[in-house]
C-alpha cells in the first residue's frame, strides 16, 4: 500500500519541479522584454515606496479638485519667472515695453538659439525657417518664410513678442522658452537671415 | 517511536514540501527582481498618443513637449496646451482626441497613467542627467519606435549604480532627436565663447537658470564632467535623502 503511494506521487513531483523550473528558466532568462503587461508591476513588500506627500504631477486626495499641482495664487508671481506682460494683439508695444536684445550673439548664445529653434519651432518653421515643416505637411497653417523681407523687417522686440505670445494661429511659447532662450532664438533667427 | 506508516508519511511529504518550497523561493528571489515585474509594463493611456508617429515620423523632438527636462528633477508630461499648439488645426476633428479637446475646454487635465516610477524613497533628477548630456534612450530606451511607451530598463538601485560606476560603458551620447543642448558643437563655432550679457532694463533681467555656465562638456565622449561637484554618485545620500 504505501509503496504504492510513494510511487505515485514520484511522477507528480516531477511534473511539478519540471514546470516550475521550466517557467522559472523563461522568466529569468528573458525578463519581461519579451512580453509586455498592461496590469501595475506586482509589489511584494510595498516599504514606503507610496509615501503620502503631494508629487508632481500626481493627482492627491488632499484637494478637492484632486490636483497636486496647485494654481498661482491671484496677485503673486512665480519666484522664476517674470510673466510676459503683452497679449497677442498688443505687437505694436513691443518695440517700447521690451526694448533691445540684452544679450549680445556669441557662438554660444547661436548655438543655445539654434538648439532652440530645431526642437521648437522646427516643426512648423523647418529647420532652415522657410516653412513647410513636417506638421505643415500633416495639415497645419504654413508659416511664412522667416528667411523673406517681412520677417527680416520685423524688430528684434517684435520677433520676441511673436515667440512670447503667438501670432494669429501660432501659439505662443512663454512656457517653453524662458527670456533668455527667446532672445537666443531671436539672434538665430538675424543669423539665419543674414546668411539667406 | 513512529510507527511505519506514519513514517513514509513524513518521508512524501518531505519530499514534496522540499523541492515544491525550494523553487518557490527561487522563483521569488529571481522571478520577482524589478528586470522581470518591470519591465515591459505599458498600460493603455486615454489617449492613444503615439511617440512613434509625433517623434519618430513627425520628429518633434522629446524637448518639445518634455520641456523642463533639463531644468527641473521631473520631466513633466506635457499639458494639453502643448497638444493644443498643433491639434488646434491638425485632425482637430478626430475622435481620438476627442478627450484632449475637452480637456483644453474644460481645464481638466488628462489622466495619463504614470508608467517610469521609483519608490518615493528614491530621488531621481532628470536635469542632472541631461545637462550631462546623456540621451533619453540610455534609461527608456528607445521612446520613438514605440507606439505605446513601455517601461525599458529595470530602473533598480542595481542599474542606476552600474552607470554611475562605469559611465562610458552605459551612456548613449545625445541624440539629435532628443533635442538636448550640447552646447557650441565642435568645429562649427569656437568652444571658448561664453554668453556675454550686457546691461538691461528690469522685464527683461537675464533668467539664466541653469546654462548660466557653460554646459558641460565631455572631456572624453561619453563621460560627462560634474557641473557642481556633488556628493558622489555612489553616495547613498544622493539618492536617498
Ligand atoms: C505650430 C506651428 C508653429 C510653431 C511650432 C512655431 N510657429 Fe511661428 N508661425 C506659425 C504660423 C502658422 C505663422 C503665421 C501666423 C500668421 O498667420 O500670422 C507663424 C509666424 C511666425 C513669425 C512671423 C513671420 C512673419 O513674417 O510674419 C515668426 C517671427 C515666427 N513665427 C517665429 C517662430 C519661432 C521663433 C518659433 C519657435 C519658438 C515658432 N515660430 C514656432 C507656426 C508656428
Ligand atoms: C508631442 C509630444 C511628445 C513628444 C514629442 C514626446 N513625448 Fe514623451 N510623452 C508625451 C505624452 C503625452 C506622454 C504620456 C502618455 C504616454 O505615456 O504615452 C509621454 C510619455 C513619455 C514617457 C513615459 C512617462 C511615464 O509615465 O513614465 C517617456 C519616458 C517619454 N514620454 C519620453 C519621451 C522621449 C524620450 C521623447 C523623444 C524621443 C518623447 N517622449 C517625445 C508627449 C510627448
Ligand atoms: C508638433 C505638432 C504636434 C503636437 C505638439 C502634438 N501632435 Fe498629435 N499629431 C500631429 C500630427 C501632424 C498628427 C497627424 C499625423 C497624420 O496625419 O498622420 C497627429 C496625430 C495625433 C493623433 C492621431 C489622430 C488620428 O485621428 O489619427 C493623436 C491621438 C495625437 N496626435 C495626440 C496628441 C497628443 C495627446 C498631443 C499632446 C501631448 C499631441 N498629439 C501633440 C502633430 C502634433
Ligand atoms: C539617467 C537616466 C534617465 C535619463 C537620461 C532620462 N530619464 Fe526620464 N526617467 C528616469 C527615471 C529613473 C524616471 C522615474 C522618475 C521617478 O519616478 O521619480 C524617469 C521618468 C520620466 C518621465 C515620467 C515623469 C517623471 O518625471 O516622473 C518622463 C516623461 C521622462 N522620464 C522623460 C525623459 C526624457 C524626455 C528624457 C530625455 C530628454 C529622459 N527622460 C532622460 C531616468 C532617466
Ligand atoms: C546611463 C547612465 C546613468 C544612469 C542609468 C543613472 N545615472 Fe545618475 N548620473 C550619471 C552621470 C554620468 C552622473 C554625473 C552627472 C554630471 O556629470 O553632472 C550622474 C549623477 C547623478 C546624481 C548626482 C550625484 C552627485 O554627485 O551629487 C544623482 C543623485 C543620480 N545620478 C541619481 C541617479 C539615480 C537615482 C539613478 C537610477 C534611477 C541614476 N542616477 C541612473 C549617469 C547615470
Ligand atoms: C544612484 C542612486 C542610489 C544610490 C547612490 C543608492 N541607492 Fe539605494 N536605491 C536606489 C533606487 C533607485 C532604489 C529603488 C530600487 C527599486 O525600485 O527596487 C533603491 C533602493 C534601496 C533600498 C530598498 C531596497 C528594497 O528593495 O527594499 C535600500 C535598503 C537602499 N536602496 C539602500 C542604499 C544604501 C545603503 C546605499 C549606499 C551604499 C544606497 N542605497 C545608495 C538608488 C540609489
Amino acid at each position: 500500500m504505501e509503496q504504492e503511494k510513494s510511487k505515485k506521487s514520484i511522477p507528480f513531483i516531477k511534473i511539478i519541479i519540471g514546470v516550475a523550473l521550466l517557467g522559472f528558466a523563461v522568466v529569468v532568462v528573458s525578463g519581461n522584454k519579451m512580453w509586455y503587461s498592461e496590469d501595475r508591476p506586482i509589489e511584494i513588500l510595498s516599504d514606503m515606496d507610496n509615501q503620502f506627500k503631494a508629487k508632481p504631477q500626481v493627482g492627491s486626495t488632499f484637494f478637492a479638485d484632486r490636483a497636486a499641482s496647485r494654481p498661482v495664487i491671484e496677485i503673486t508671481v512665480p519666484r522664476d519667472g517674470i510673466s510676459y506682460p503683452l497679449e497677442k494683439p498688443d505687437f505694436e508695444r513691443a518695440d517700447s515695453v521690451i526694448g533691445q536684445n540684452p544679450l549680445q550673439a556669441s557662438d554660444f548664445v547661436l548655438a543655445r538659439g539654434q538648439n532652440r529653434f530645431e526642437a521648437l519651432c522646427a516643426p512648423c518653421h523647418n529647420a532652415d525657417g522657410k516653412g513647410n515643416g513636417k506638421v505643415v505637411e500633416k495639415g497645419f497653417q504654413n508659416p511664412p518664410s522667416l528667411l523673406d523681407e517681412h520677417a527680416v523687417g520685423l524688430s528684434d522686440a517684435h520677433i520676441f513678442h511673436i515667440i512670447s505670445a503667438g501670432q494669429n494661429i501660432m501659439p505662443g511659447y512663454a512656457d517653453k522658452l524662458n527670456m533668455n532662450d527667446r532672445w537666443t532664438v531671436v539672434h538665430y533667427i538675424r543669423s539665419m537671415q543674414a546668411k539667406r | 517511536m513512529f510507527t511505519k506508516e506514519f513514517d513514509t508519511r513524513v518521508k512524501t511529504t518531505v519530499k514534496v514540501i522540499v523541492p515544491v518550497v525550494g523553487v518557490i523561493v527561487l522563483l521569488v528571489f529571481f522571478g520577482f527582481r524589478n528586470t522581470v515585474t518591470d519591465v515591459g509594463y505599458r498600460p493603455q493611456q486615454p489617449v492613444p498618443f503615439s511617440h512613434k508617429l509625433h517623434a519618430g515620423q513627425l520628429g518633434v523632438k522629446c524637448v518639445y513637449c518634455h520641456t523642463s527636462v533639463e531644468t527641473s528633477a521631473h520631466s513633466p508630461v506635457p499639458s494639453t496646451s502643448t497638444c493644443m499648439n498643433c491639434h488646434s488645426l491638425v485632425k482637430s476633428e478626430s475622435p481620438k482626441l476627442k478627450l484632449v479637446r475637452e480637456s483644453a475646454e474644460k481645464g481638466t487635465p488628462i489622466e495619463w497613467v504614470r508608467i517610469h516610477k521609483l519608490p518615493d524613497y528614491a530621488h531621481f533628477n532628470h536635469s542632472r542627467h541631461i545637462r550631462a548630456q546623456i540621451d533619453c534612450a540610455s534609461c527608456h530606451g528607445k521612446i520613438e519606435e514605440m507606439g505605446v511607451v513601455a517601461q525599458n530598463k529595470p530602473l533598480s538601485m542595481g542599474w542606476c549604480i552600474d552607470c554611475h560606476r562605469n559611465p562610458s560603458e552605459f551612456i548613449i551620447p545625445a541624440r539629435p532627436i532628443s533635442g538636448i543642448f550640447t552646447g557650441v558643437k565642435a568645429g562649427k563655432y569656437d568652444s571658448t565663447a561664453k554668453a556675454v550679457l550686457s546691461p538691461v532694463k528690469a522685464l527683461t533681467e537675464p533668467q539664466f537658470g541653469m546654462w548660466e555656465s557653460e554646459v558641460p562638456k565631455s572631456e572624453v565622449p561619453g563621460i560627462p564632467v560634474p557641473k557642481h561637484p556633488g556628493i558622489g554618485p555612489e553616495n547613498c545620500s544622493s539618492c536617498h535623502h
